[in-house]
């Protein structure tokens, strides 16, 4: 898995969303959000989307790989 | 299935029994018991006091044909619902017990000395039902796409490990002279090909428990 770094915990909560609330928006697991967060799990291109349209930022600047 | 036509069904299976019953007494006690000693079909002579086993027993047959194509029909359509269900299916972690029934497999050691069976090697299968234990521990887990990435690795995984535990044991034992003895070779394929199988089972549950839930990140929301 190529090393990234995720910044979706503090958009997340810039939108003041739960890991809760934020799953059941892009559709996936509260645990799957936590592995995210953590960069221990490469989300596929629909859930990135899904995910950067749920707290409304960049793709890019959610996930950046080194 | 509704309650009652579970019991029209058992009801059914129970006069079907009792009719083979009834006409195997019929048979023994007024027809020499025809058609349940051992006889020689190619000369065999119909007669009318036949009747009663020839149609008990046709019966019979007719119902484990129903029992069995309901069997396929309900496997089929449990299958289907689960496909389309975005849940694992609940069962209950308990169930993983029945890989007990794989210690089933040593009967074979026994079998064989009695007479040369070894069918009760293939047993040994049985013990692939310890994985219920971690499927009961996913019990109704939503299937996102961590969740379906996870269990096809875990498939890969598992088959990948038996099939290499049954090539082996097909390189080794191909040349049929295991401890010089034909039917040893084919009991240690027989147990090689079982303990594969039960691995694969077994397998495909705990890796997919073991890449859900290992390295558990912390849970705080934060």
């Amino acid at each position: 898995m190529p090393d990234f770094e995720c910044r979706l915990k503090q958009y997340r909560q810039l939108k003041d969303l739960t890991q809760e609330q934020l799953a059941v928006q892009v559709g996936v697991r509260r645990e799957t959000i936590m592995r995210l967060e953590k960069a221990q799990y490469n989300p596929s291109l629909k859930l990135a989307v899904d995910i950067s349209r749920a707290v409304d930022a960049p793709i890019e600047d959610i996930f950046v790989f080194k | 299935m509704k309650k009652k036509c579970k019991k029209i069904i058992i009801f059914l299976g129970v006069v079907c029994v009792l009719l083979v019953a009834v006409s195997s007494w019929y048979t023994i006690v007024f027809n020499e018991a025809r058609l349940i000693l051992p006889m020689e079909l190619s000369e065999y002579v119909f007669r009318v006091r036949d009747l009663p086993m020839i149609i008990s027993c046709i019966l019979l047959a007719l119902y484990l044909l129903y029992c069995f194509g309901l069997l396929v029909w309900t496997v089929i359509a449990n299958r289907c619902a689960g496909e389309a269900s975005q849940y694992t299916r609940t069962i209950n972690p308990k169930l993983g017990f029945l890989g007990l029934l794989g210690f089933a497999g040593f009967l074979g050691f026994l079998t064989y000395h009695v007479n040369k069976s070894v069918y009760p090697f293939a047993c040994f299968m049985f013990f692939g039902f310890f994985g219920f234990f971690f499927e009961g521990k996913m019990s109704n887990t939503y299937m996102d796409e961590r969740y379906r990435e996870n269990k096809m690795k875990a498939d890969v995984t598992a088959n990948k490990i038996a099939m290499t535990i049954i090539f082996l044991a097909i390189i080794i034992l191909g040349s049929g002279n295991f401890m010089g003895n034909l039917e040893y070779t084919l009991i240690a394929l027989v147990i090689a090909v079982a303990v594969s199988i039960a691995l694969d089972i077994f397998l495909g549950e705990y890796l997919l428990y073991r890449y859900d839930h290992g390295e558990e990140p912390d849970e705080s929301e934060g």
